[in-house]
């Protein structure tokens, strides 16, 4: 009794599943007539359109009430994360293979472009020590501090091209992220330490890590066209004993308001990074 | 004619149970046979029965005299069935996944679970890892909780189906076993003797039956059957034998689950492939594969349709339906045609004296159940005469202690018929103990099935009358015959021609209306013939039984129930077809099915037809007859296209003598022709029936266990009535199941639309996997609930009910309004609040499409904004969770239109008002729930969820209010063109 139920429905299905694709009798093309398909087709396409004007619209306004010269909310960063250069946080090379570490210097070569002494001559010689305010000009832009690559001596790049690579004392550059409107108070540096039992020389450009306060505040891409970021570069002066072994560096911003401790986020006034040489 | 005591069962051959064998008729051929033969058939002794050893014998072989309790699905299958049915198989993928991809991250990484790469690589491969460190822990964390959902929904089922079925337990518990011979649909005791009297062995007198019980008098018998071959035996395999089919909202489900399944799988393989082709490594793939079907699997979705079920069906017990199946609850909803028993469904199960007939007269008695019916002229003295007549001459009397109680509701002991008398005497003339105290009882003769009478002799009431009264009461014609005078206006006039015929007349007319009739006479006896102290003999007979004084005629029946009639008109304009079932005879079925409008007045049977013309029955046109009644005997002759052409063209149909097979096979013929086919019944002859209709109904206080088992509704209070309450709340269960699933499909499409737009234009995630997980089982769950309290839009007991070939749960319009239309609505509101956010923290939009590779890539600590800021890593991805809120809240505003909009089909809001209080406690709920999420401390580590700022909450305010308008335009346009496009292409 069964069966005889279910053939008579198997074959209207077969029949149905080809008609739902297309049925010549109704000339229906997956359930729809031609023109039932352009009218609903037509429907949406006006639909959408309407919705994409209508969301044109509403980012408009949101684009009216936008500055552009700085953000509308700045407390998703209130201080600024630590990077070095070159952007490797893990550096293995062999002192005595350019190829191994051309990679290094080439990468810290490219970053210093920016800090030439042809694109620093046009920035201002500030005083040092002290915020670099400017008012609200008329016309907004704002002037930038000057820093030169010299200013970074022996890991200039200028003196010794390889940035100290090639003798097995690397340098690694620190910069501190740009952050609007950023004044941090006392008088920041660099401190590195290695997390090891016997401490290891490091020299640090300019003199002691120091950050100085005239690159302050950062007034944002628009207005401060020319600014550049403070640099502060390390040199690890390392020694036989020192090679082939891994070394955990941690670079952390002291002696200002600026947080270095965060649980979370291990980069903020903070940077650690590996460094192994081999002879 | 058997008993349990004496052992012998019946050979049976082969133990292989036909579904087809258990629907014909019972095989039993024993009754015709002679004693002897049946002696020897079963090697037993008429005297001293079976040999133990033999006994012991046919007890190995046959087993015990026990019926097989039906199979239950084992507890765990059907824990199983709910973990793994339905949309958990695709979110048990979806952790497999997760987990599979955490495991290939743990073997090919030392140190998955830190945020530093310990080992030196080289440059690419360690920023390869790097940037699917943020996809591949949360891919831990996800396998989790998604395995967590899956079964905490899973466990949540189980529970609600487990605690729907321990209300079926306790109430088993509730009600007090019911004795009623329930096997053939009789409510009265049959007499047995040793003749066969008809070959059908459910009619002959000379086989008792398993199951029943003797009320009066012994016997001794030979027993042919045992065990499940018996009569019962077979009905309880049969009907725990049947195939039941899916309920309508099952294969509803069902259908809808295929539809998203297949849109989850399409989309995830899509774009699984579109991943691939873009370069993404096929572990990113997989995990883009996840989130898609995460995000397209409405996961709260199946939880609320158990709610919406189990809120309607505890709102259906308080109305007395009790439902034992959760699923049952829209069935009735659903239901095209009602095959309803008689005895106990329509009627009050409970002989009632209707009519009376006296001077000459039919007069009307009150058959209500309230006694609120119109009473009539009781000052006549023949009516008196009458009143003392059926009150003397019955055996029947109250049970004691149950003064308190209305007479109608008091038990009595003594056959349906007597107890009918002596209420209705009770009623009308005060109590009959006094009655029959004050006459004294002298001598009886009980009714026997030769005299068709019963007589008894009383002292008269008046002291000084030392006369004897005699009364009787029996089948009219042989009281007739006794008599020669008639008590007219109370006076005995002799009895004429004329008053034969105007006996005769009543005695056909009341026969007619399907009621049982009894005639009374009494005579006082001649004092000088039969002094005080005279003895009467009533063996062998010594005194006056004719020459009579004929008083009266009294009928009665089993009276439909009051609320039937109403209810039947209810279900007829419901679209819904009532077809009466029933063991009773023909003509009482008949009289009930007019008397409830099942038969509506005006329609006639082709018998009728032919009365009124005078012509035979065979020159009668069938197609002019709406009613038809069908005789069982009839039903057995019919082919299926002959049974199929009944159903088909008589819209109101009565089967008469009907035997449990014939009833499943009615059942099955209504199924055939599509029709979705409630049966109601109370007796273990209805529970094959029962077992294969759509929604079988049982009756809570008078039905079978057996019935109640096979049952997937209970009327509590066995009222008919209940029915139409059943119906009401099945349609409208179903128009908000539709409302709900609308609202909870449309938040699927802001689900989905970000992870799309993540994977193509390479934005920063916008909506996170767990924020769609809050959303569907956290903020939407409510609201979704909340629909299901929804009052209907219109009378939906004025229209026809579904088709469902037609009418699906969910359909194309459904879809192209939730998911093409306000889905995309609501999308847009989300990515507003996206854009908002980023770019009032520096990203401006222009900037952030193809950011995406820098955004999730650990490494890179000093990623720039649209003004010049630099950002960490950790610093950025703040942000990110605080779109995701940001996104999460803006769904749960634009939900707050979609839950409004969804309250009505067709109607505007302003038309359905704002009455629905669980659902406005849901929009603070979500609300409130919403800020909970964002703003509650700890929320960052244990869902990253940050807090927003409030002005982010507005973002979304414009697209909700869109979404209101649009849709209220879209109502006014379906309002204002019946069938025109609007509704045709979005009316779901």
């Amino acid at each position: 009794m069964a069966s005889t139920e279910d053939k008579p429905a198997s074959k209207e299905n077969t029949s149905s599943w080809k008609d739902s694709f297309y049925n010549p009798r109704t000339g229906e093309v997956l359930g729809r007539t031609a023109s039932s398909w352009a009218l609903i087709l037509l429907f949406y396409l006006v639909f959408y359109c309407f919705l994409a004007g209508m969301f044109a619209l509403t980012m408009w306004v949101l684009l009216l009430t936008l500055d552009d010269y700085v953000p509308k909310y700045r407390d998703r960063v209130p201080n600024p994360g630590l990077v070095i250069r070159p952007n490797a946080l893990d550096m293995y090379f062999n002192k005595s293979d350019p190829l191994k570490y051309a990679q290094y210097v080439q990468h810290l070569e490219t970053f210093l472009q920016g800090y030439n002494d042809t694109e620093q001559e046009k920035n201002e010689d500030c005083p040092q020590g002290e915020y670099f305010m400017q008012d609200d000009s008329a016309d907004m832009s704002k002037k930038a501090c000057r820093f030169k690559r010299g200013f970074l001596s022996l890991c200039s790049g200028l003196s010794d091209t390889n940035f100290g690579y090639s003798e097995g004392k690397p340098c690694v550059l620190l910069k501190m992220n740009r952050i609007i409107g950023l004044k941090p108070r006392g008088d920041p540096y660099i401190n590195c330490t290695v997390k090891r039992d016997n401490p290891i020389q490091m020299q640090y450009f300019p003199s002691e890590g120091r950050i100085d306060k005239m690159y302050f505040p950062y007034y944002g891409k628009k207005a401060h066209e020319n600014y550049v970021q403070p640099l502060v570069a390390v040199k690890l002066l390392l020694t036989k004993e020192d090679y082939n072994k891994e070394l955990p560096v941690e670079c952390r911003v002291e002696g200002s308001d600026l947080r270095n401790n965060d649980e979370r986020d291990k980069f903020l006034g903070r940077v650690t990074f590996r460094i192994k040489v081999v002879e | 004619m058997g008993d349990k005591d004496d052992r012998s069962p019946k050979k049976k051959k082969g133990g292989t149970k036909d579904m087809d064998d258990l629907k014909k008729e019972v095989p039993i051929t024993e009754h015709k046979m002679s004693i002897e033969e049946v002696c020897r058939k079963f090697q037993t002794d008429i005297v001293q029965g079976l040999t133990n050893a033999k006994a012991a014998e046919f007890l190995i072989r046959d087993g015990p005299n026990a019926l097989t309790p039906p199979p239950t699905t084992p507890e765990w299958v059907k824990f199983c069935r709910q973990l793994f049915g339905g949309f958990s198989v695709l979110l048990w993928i979806g952790a497999i996944l997760c987990l599979l991809a955490y495991a290939i991250q743990a073997a090919t990484e030392d140190d998955p679970a830190g945020d530093n790469v310990s080992n030196p690589h080289t440059h690419a491969r360690t920023y390869s890892h790097l940037a699917l460190l943020h996809l591949i822990n949360p891919s831990l964390y996800l396998g989790i909780v998604l395995t967590a959902v899956v079964i905490i929904t899973g466990c949540f089922s189980y529970f609600q189906e487990a605690k729907s079925s321990k209300i079926m337990e306790s109430f088993k518990n509730m009600v007090p076993q019911v004795d009623n011979s329930s096997l053939t649909g009789e409510s009265e005791p049959q007499s047995r003797s040793p003749d066969c009297t008809h070959d059908n062995p459910l009619e002959t007198r000379n086989v008792a039956f398993f199951s029943t019980n003797c009320v009066e008098g012994t016997a001794r018998g030979l027993v042919i059957c045992t065990g499940d071959r018996t009569v019962m035996g077979r009905i309880a395999t049969l009907t725990s034998g049947l195939e039941t089919g899916k309920t309508p909202i099952a294969k509803e489900i069902e259908h809808f689950i295929h539809i998203i399944t297949g849109v989850a799988v399409f989309l995830g393989i899509t774009f699984f492939i579109l991943a691939i082709v873009l370069g993404y490594t096929w572990l990113e793939a997989v995990i883009f594969l996840i989130g898609i079907i995460v995000a397209n699997v409405p996961e709260g979705l199946l939880a609320t349709v158990t709610v919406c079920l189990t809120l309607t069906a505890k709102r259906m017990a308080k109305k007395n339906c009790l439902v034992k199946n959760l699923e049952a609850v829209e069935t009735l909803g659903s239901t095209s045609t009602i095959c309803s028993d008689k005895t106990g469904t329509l009627t009050q199960n409970r002989m009632t004296v209707a009519h009376m007939w006296f001077d000459n007269q039919i007069h009307e008695a009150d058959t209500t159940e309230d006694q609120s019916g119109a009473s009539f002229d009781k000052s006549s003295v023949t009516w008196l005469s009458l009143a003392r007549v059926a009150g003397l001459c019955n055996r029947a009397q109250f049970k004691g202690g149950q003064d308190p109680l209305p007479i109608l509701k008091r038990d009595v002991a003594g056959d349906a018929s007597e107890s009918a008398l002596l209420k209705c005497i009770e009623l009308s003339c005060g109590s009959v103990r006094m009655m029959r105290d004050k006459n004294k009882k002298v001598a009886e003769i009980p009714f026997n099935s030769t005299n068709k009478y019963q007589l008894s002799v009383h002292e008269t009431e008046d002291p000084n009358d030392n006369r004897y009264l005699l009364v009787m009461k029996g089948a009219p014609e042989r009281i007739l015959d006794r008599c020669t005078t008639i008590l007219i206006q109370g006076k005995e006039q002799p009895m004429d021609e004329e008053l034969k015929e105007a006996f005769q007349n009543a005695y056909m007319e009341l026969g007619g209306l399907g009621e049982r009739v009894l005639g009374f006479c009494h005579l006082l006896l001649p004092e000088d013939q039969y002094p005080k102290g005279f003895a009467f003999d009533t063996e062998d007979v010594n005194f006056q039984t004719d020459n009579l004084c004929f008083v009266g005629l009294m009928s009665m029946i089993d009276p439909p129930r009051a609320a039937v009639p109403d209810a039947v008109g209810k279900c007829r304009s419901a679209g819904i077809k009532v077809i009466m079932v029933t063991g009773d005879h023909p003509i009482t079925a008949k009289a009930i099915a007019k008397g409830v409008g099942i038969i509506s007045e005006g329609n006639e049977t082709v018998e009728d037809i032919a009365a009124r013309l005078n012509i035979p029955v065979s020159q009668v046109n069938p197609r002019d007859a709406k009613a038809c009644v069908i005789h069982g005997t009839d039903l057995k002759d019919l082919s299926q296209d002959q049974m199929d052409d009944i159903l088909r063209n008589h819209t109101e149909i009565v089967f008469a003598r009907t035997s449990p097979q014939q009833k499943l096979i009615i059942v099955e013929g209504c199924q055939r022709l599509g029709a979705i086919v409630a049966v109601t019944g109370d007796g273990v002859n209805d529970s094959p029936a029962l077992k294969k209709a759509d929604i079988g109904v049982a009756m809570g206080i008078s039905g079978s266990d057996v019935s109640k088992q096979a049952a997937d509704m209970i009327l509590l209070d066995d009222n008919f009535a209940s029915i139409v309450t059943g119906v009401e709340e099945g349609r409208l269960i179903f128009d908000n199941l539709k409302k709900s699933i609308a609202y909870t499909l449309t938040s699927n499409i802001p689900e989905i639309t970000p992870f799309l737009f993540f994977i193509i234009v390479n934005i920063p995630l916008p909506l996170g996997t767990i924020t769609i997980l809050c959303i569907d089982l956290g903020t939407d769950m409510v609201p979704a609930i909340s629909l299901a309290y929804e009052t209907a839009e219109s009378d939906i007991m004025k229209r026809q009910p579904r088709n469902p070939f037609r009418d699906k749960l969910v359909n194309e319009r459904l879809i192209s309004i939730a998911y093409g239309q306000i889905g995309m609505i609501q999308a847009l509101g989300g990515f507003f609040s996206y854009f908002v956010i980023l770019a009032e923290n520096g990203f401006l939009p222009s900037f952030l499409v193809g950011i995406r590779l820098n955004w999730d890539d650990r490494s890179v600590n000093d990623l720039e904004d649209s003004y010049g800021q630099q950002w960490t890593y950790e610093q950025r991805k703040i942000v990110e969770f605080t779109c995701h809120t940001a996104f999460f809240v803006s769904i749960v505003v634009v939900q707050w239109a979609d839950v409004i909009i969804c309250k009505t089909r067709r109607n505007s809001v302003f038309q359905q008002g704002m009455r629905n209080k669980i659902l406005i406690f849901g929009l603070f709920e979500e609300t409130a729930l919403a800020a909970f999420l964002s703003y509650c401390p700890g929320m960052d580590v244990a869902l990253r969820m940050y807090p927003l700022k409030p002005t982010w909450w507005f973002c979304a305010f414009p697209y909700s209010f869109l979404i209101f308008v649009y849709d209220e335009v879209r109502k006014l346009l379906i309002r204002r063109n019946p069938g025109g496009w609007v509704e045709r292409e979005t009316y779901y």
